[in-house]
C-alpha cells in the first residue's frame, strides 16, 4: 500500500513539474476480455474512480461475482462529466452490453442515457446513486442514507441519552445532509429528545452546515462552538456528525483546544477516521460495506440478462447488510416524487471494538493505517492486537 | 500647529486645528486606520451582542489562529494584484504541498530516506521540501506568465483545475493523518503556543523595534533634507505603538492553558499542582508569530527592496517601467515564486492545524484570499495596495465568520454576511477615492 502510494506520488511529482495536464486516463477501458465470448455481457459506467473505494472493492467483487456466473464485464470512466458518462453509456451499448449499471454523475442529467437504454430493450441498475426515473425500468441498489443517520444517532444516543449536543451536517445542497440522514436522527429519537428537553443543542438549532463537506471548515466551526459553549460554562457531551470528513473536522478542533473526546459520530469508514476511532478520538463510524454493495449489483445484474423482471430478482448477501426489507426489490419514494424499485442494503454501526469486521471484509484501509498510535491504553487496542 | 512641516496643498486644507490634519502631520495612513477602526467595531460589535463574553483572549486567539492561513497568502496576492495580475491557483497549490507534507511525514521519508520518527528536525526538512515545492510550482506558473505570455486568469485557472487533480492523484482519495508533534505546534493550539516569557520578550523586542524605525526614519530624513514629522507626533507614534504591542502581549499571556492540559504538564515534568491548578499562559500561538514574521518580511519587501519599487513601478504604469529599463517579465516572475512559497508556508499551518491533509485543504482559499487583498484596499487597476491593509482584510473577513458561529448562526448566513461586506468595503473605498481623500 506504502510502496503503491508512493509510487502515486513520484507521478504526481511529474505531473506538477509538467505544469497543466489533467489526471485521468482515456474514455471507455475493456476491463474484461473482449466482449462476445459470455452470452451476459454487463456494461458498467461510473462516474469517478477518485475515490479509492470504487477501485478497492466495489469494482472486482462486481467483477468476480458476474464472471463467476459465465457473464462478462466492461465498464468505462466517465471523470466526473455528465457528457462523457453519456457518451460512455453509448459505447457500452456498442460493446453489446445487455444491462448496464450506471452510477450516475448527476441523477438528471443521466436521463438521455437511460431513454437510449430503453429504446435498445437494456434494464437498468442504478448503483448507490438515484436515478429520477418515471418508467419503471430501473432497480436502484443502495446502502440506507436514512438509516445511516439511524445508526449514528442510535449509537451516541445510547451512549449519551442526555447533555448537550452539537450538530455537525454536511453541504447544504445535498440531500443526504439536509433531509435524508437528519431524517434518519430523527428516526432514532433526536427529535423527541430535544422536545422532552433531555437534549439540548449548541451552536446552530438546525445543525451547523459544512459547505463542501470540508474538513477546514468544519474543524473552524467547531472551535467557535466550543468557544461559545466555555463562554457560557456549557458542556459539550456529544457531537452528531454526519459523514467522516466533518467527523475529522470535529475531532482536530476537540484536540486543538484539548477539550477531551465526547463521542463523535460520523460514516464512510475513511482511513483516518478508523484511526480515530481506534485511538477513541471518534466513538462510532457508520460503514457501508461496499465490498456487499458490489456482489448484490453483479447477482442483479445477471438474473436481469437472464431475463427476469425487476420484481422478480433475489440477492442473496452477508446477513449483516441484507435488507431490512426482504432480498427482493421493493418500492422507494425519490425525494423527486417518483416511485423506484429498489435493494436497500443495511449499514453496519462500528465501535473501536468492533474493527475486526473491517480487517475481515478487506477494507482498502489496511490493518497498518487503522492501528497507527495505538497503545495498550487506547480503545481500540483489542482489535488492533 | 505651527511646527508644523507642510505641503502646498495641505496649507489650503489648513484652517485651524482638527482631528484630521493632526492625522496628516502624524502621517498616518487613514484607509489602514479606517480598516483598524472597523475591525474593531466588529470585535466590539459581537462582544455587546454576546453578551461581553466574545473579547476573551481565547477566543481572540482562535479567531486569530483561524486567519492566518488566508492572512499570509494575502500579503502575496496584494504583489501580485499590484502587479497587474491574478493567482487563482493559490487554493490547489497549498492543497499540493499540505498533501505533499503529510505524505512526506507519514510515508515518503521513512520509505525512501530512513528517517522515521526518532529523527529530530524532522518537520524542518518537510517544510524545507515544501517551500522548494511551491517555490518550483510558482516560477513554472510565473515562467508561462511572464515569458510566454500567456494571461495570468488562465494560467493559474489551469493550476486550480489540475493541482487539485494531483492531490487527488497522490492521495488516492484519502485523507493522510498523522504528523510530527513539533510540526503540529505550528497549528497553536495552547501547546503550539509561545508561551508567557517568550511572548513578553517578543514584545519588547518589537517596542525597541518600532522605536527603532521611527528614530532610524528621522534620521534618514534630516541626512536627505527631507520634512519632518513634528515631534510630538513621532512621541505620540512610538508610545502608541509601544503601548498596543504591549498590549496585545498582556491580553495573550491573560489565557491560560486548559485545565486538563496543565495537569497533564505537570505530571509528566514533575510539578506539583497548587491549589486552583497550574495557571501556564498560552501567550502568542505559532501560527500568529508566524504570521507577524511573514508581514514584517513581505511589508519590508514591498517599501524598502527594489523588488518592491519595481512591482509598485510596474503596476502603476507598465509601459513607463518598461521603459525605464526595469526588468519587468523578471519581476513578474519572482511574485509568483514569492506566492508559491507563502503557499508552502500557509499549507504548513492548515496541515499542523488538521494533524494531516484532506483532499480539500485549500479548498476556495483563492476567493478568500483575494477578498481579504480587496477588502484590506487592493485595488485591480493596479499599483494600489498594503501589505498589513491586506492583513488586516483577512482579519476582518475571518471575524465576520467566527463571530457568526460563535453567536450560533449557520454557514450560509457567514457567507451572505462576507460577500455583502466586500461589496461594501470596496464601495466605501471607491466613493472616497473619488471625493479625493487619501490615495
Amino acid at each position: 500500500m506504502s510502496r503503491a502510494r508512493a509510487a502515486v506520488g513520484m507521478a504526481a511529482a511529474m505531473i506538477i513539474l509538467g505544469a497543466c495536464s489533467s489526471p485521468g486516463g482515456g474514455s471507455a477501458s475493456a476491463s474484461g476480455s473482449g466482449g462476445g465470448g459470455g452470452n451476459c455481457v454487463v456494461g458498467v459506467s461510473w462516474n469517478n474512480f477518485q475515490q479509492p473505494r470504487w477501485g478497492a472493492t466495489d469494482k472486482p467483487k462486481m467483477k468476480q461475482t458476474i464472471e463467476a456466473g459465465g457473464g462478462t464485464f466492461i465498464d468505462a470512466d466517465a471523470n466526473l462529466d455528465n457528457q462523457r458518462q453519456l457518451s460512455d453509456v453509448d459505447s457500452l451499448i456498442q460493446r453489446g452490453a445487455k444491462v448496464l449499471v450506471l452510477l450516475a454523475q448527476d441523477n438528471k442529467a443521466i436521463l438521455p442515457a437511460l431513454q437510449k437504454a430503453k429504446d435498445a430493450g437494456i434494464p437498468v441498475i442504478a448503483y448507490d446513486r438515484l436515478i429520477e426515473d418515471t418508467s419503471g425500468s430501473v432497480l436502484y441498489i443502495t446502502f440506507d442514507n436514512v438509516g445511516v443517520g439511524k445508526a449514528e444517532a442510535e449509537a451516541i444516543l445510547q451512549k449519551v441519552p442526555k447533555g448537550h449536543y452539537v450538530l455537525m451536517k454536511g453541504d447544504p445542497g445535498d440531500a443526504n445532509a439536509s433531509t435524508f440522514l437528519p431524517s434518519g436522527w430523527d428516526q432514532a429519537g433526536l427529535k423527541d429528545k430535544i422536545a422532552s428537553g433531555d437534549i439540548q443543542i449548541v451552536g446552530p438549532k438546525e445543525g451547523q452546515f459544512t459547505p463542501g463537506w470540508d474538513t477546514q471548515k468544519a474543524q473552524n466551526e467547531m472551535e467557535a462552538i466550543i468557544d461559545a459553549a466555555n463562554a457560557s460554562n456549557t458542556k459539550i457531551d456529544a457531537v452528531l456528525a454526519e459523514n467522516d470528513s466533518t467527523a475529522l473536522g470535529v475531532a482536530q478542533a476537540l484536540e486543538s483546544k484539548n477539550y477531551g473526546f465526547p463521542p463523535v459520530s460520523g460514516q464512510d469508514g475513511d482511513p483516518a477516521n478508523l484511526n480515530n476511532l481506534a485511538l477513541g478520538k471518534q466513538y462510532v463510524d457508520v460503514w457501508k460495506n461496499s465490498n456487499q454493495l458490489g456482489i448484490a449489483a453483479g447477482q442483479a445484474a445477471l438474473q436481469l440478462c437472464q431475463g427476469k423482471k425487476i420484481n422478480e430478482v433475489s440477492i442473496n448477501v452477508d446477513p449483516s447488510v441484507a435488507p431490512a426489507a426482504g432480498n427482493s426489490p421493493t418500492d422507494f419514494k425519490t425525494p423527486g416524487g417518483n416511485t423506484v424499485k429498489s435493494l436497500i442494503l443495511k449499514p453496519t454501526p462500528l465501535t473501536a471494538d468492533q474493527l475486526g469486521k473491517v480487517f475481515a471484509a478487506g477494507w482498502y484501509a489496511s490493518k497498518d493505517q487503522i492501528c497507527k498510535g495505538v497503545d495498550s491504553s487506547s480503545p481500540g487496542a483489542a482489535a488492533c492486537k | 500647529m505651527a511646527d508644523v512641516t507642510t505641503t502646498p496643498d495641505q496649507v489650503i486644507a489648513n484652517r485651524g486645528f482638527s482631528f484630521r490634519n493632526a492625522l496628516t502631520a502624524a502621517e498616518i495612513d487613514l484607509r489602514l486606520l479606517g480598516m483598524l477602526l472597523a475591525l474593531a467595531a466588529i470585535l466590539f460589535g459581537f462582544n455587546v451582542l454576546s453578551g461581553g463574553t466574545f473579547l476573551r483572549p481565547t477566543n481572540m486567539a482562535t479567531l486569530a489562529v483561524q486567519a492566518t492561513g488566508v492572512a499570509v497568502l494575502a500579503t502575496g496576492m496584494v504583489l501580485v494584484i499590484v502587479a497587474r495580475n491574478i493567482d487563482l491557483s493559490v487554493g490547489s497549490v497549498v492543497g499540493v504541498i499540505a498533501m505533499t507534507y503529510a505524505l512526506l511525514m507519514t510515508d515518503w521519508l521513512p520509505t525512501f530516506l530512513g528517517i522515521n520518527s526518532e529523527f529530530p528536525f524532522r518537520w524542518l526538512i518537510a517544510l524545507g521540501l515544501g517551500v522548494a515545492v511551491g517555490a518550483v510550482i510558482g516560477a513554472v506558473q510565473g515562467f508561462i506568465i511572464a515569458y510566454v505570455g500567456v494571461p495570468s486568469f488562465v494560467v493559474t485557472l489551469g493550476g486550480l483545475l489540475s493541482l487539485r487533480g494531483v492531490v487527488w492523484v497522490m492521495s488516492q482519495g484519502a485523507a493522510v493523518t498523522g504528523m510530527d508533534p513539533t510540526f503540529q505546534l505550528m497549528g497553536g493550539s495552547a501547546q503550539g503556543s509561545i508561551g508567557g516569557t517568550l511572548t513578553w520578550a517578543a514584545a519588547a523586542v518589537g517596542c525597541l523595534a518600532v522605536i527603532g524605525l521611527l528614530l532610524y526614519n528621522r534620521r534618514q530624513r534630516r541626512r536627505f533634507g527631507f520634512p519632518l514629522r513634528p515631534t510630538w507626533a513621532e512621541l505620540a507614534l512610538g508610545a502608541v505603538g509601544c503601548l498596543a504591542i504591549i498590549g496585545l502581549a498582556a491580553f495573550a499571556n491573560a489565557s491560560y492553558w486548559p485545565p486538563g492540559a496543565a495537569t497533564r504538564y505537570a505530571q509528566e515534568h514533575g510539578i506539583a499542582e497548587p491549589a486552583g491548578g497550574l495557571k501556564i499562559p498560552v501567550g502568542l500561538p505559532w501560527p500568529v508569530v508566524i504570521l507577524i514574521a511573514v508581514t514584517v518580511l513581505m511589508a519590508f519587501l514591498a517599501t524598502r527592496r527594489r523588488f518592491g519599487r519595481y512591482v509598485y513601478a510596474y503596476g502603476g504604469n507598465p509601459e513607463a517601467a518598461e521603459l525605464a529599463g526595469i526588468n519587468t517579465r523578471w519581476t513578474l516572475l519572482k511574485i509568483y515564486v514569492l506566492m508559491g512559497v507563502l503557499c508552502a508556508v500557509s499549507a504548513a499551518i492548515a496541515t499542523a492545524r488538521l494533524n494531516g491533509a484532506t483532499l480539500d485543504v485549500g479548498q476556495s482559499y483563492e476567493l478568500y484570499v483575494i477578498a481579504a487583498a480587496v477588502v484590506g484596499g487592493t485595488s485591480f487597476a493596479g499599483g494600489i495596495g498594503t501589505i498589513p491593509g491586506a492583513v488586516l482584510g483577512a482579519f476582518v473577513m475571518q471575524a465576520l465568520a467566527y463571530g457568526l458561529a460563535y453567536m450560533g448562526y449557520n454557514s450560509p448566513i457567514q457567507n451572505i454576511v462576507a460577500g455583502v461586506v466586500l461589496i461594501l468595503a470596496v464601495g466605501f473605498d471607491a466613493y472616497n477615492r473619488r471625493r479625493g481623500g487619501g490615495s
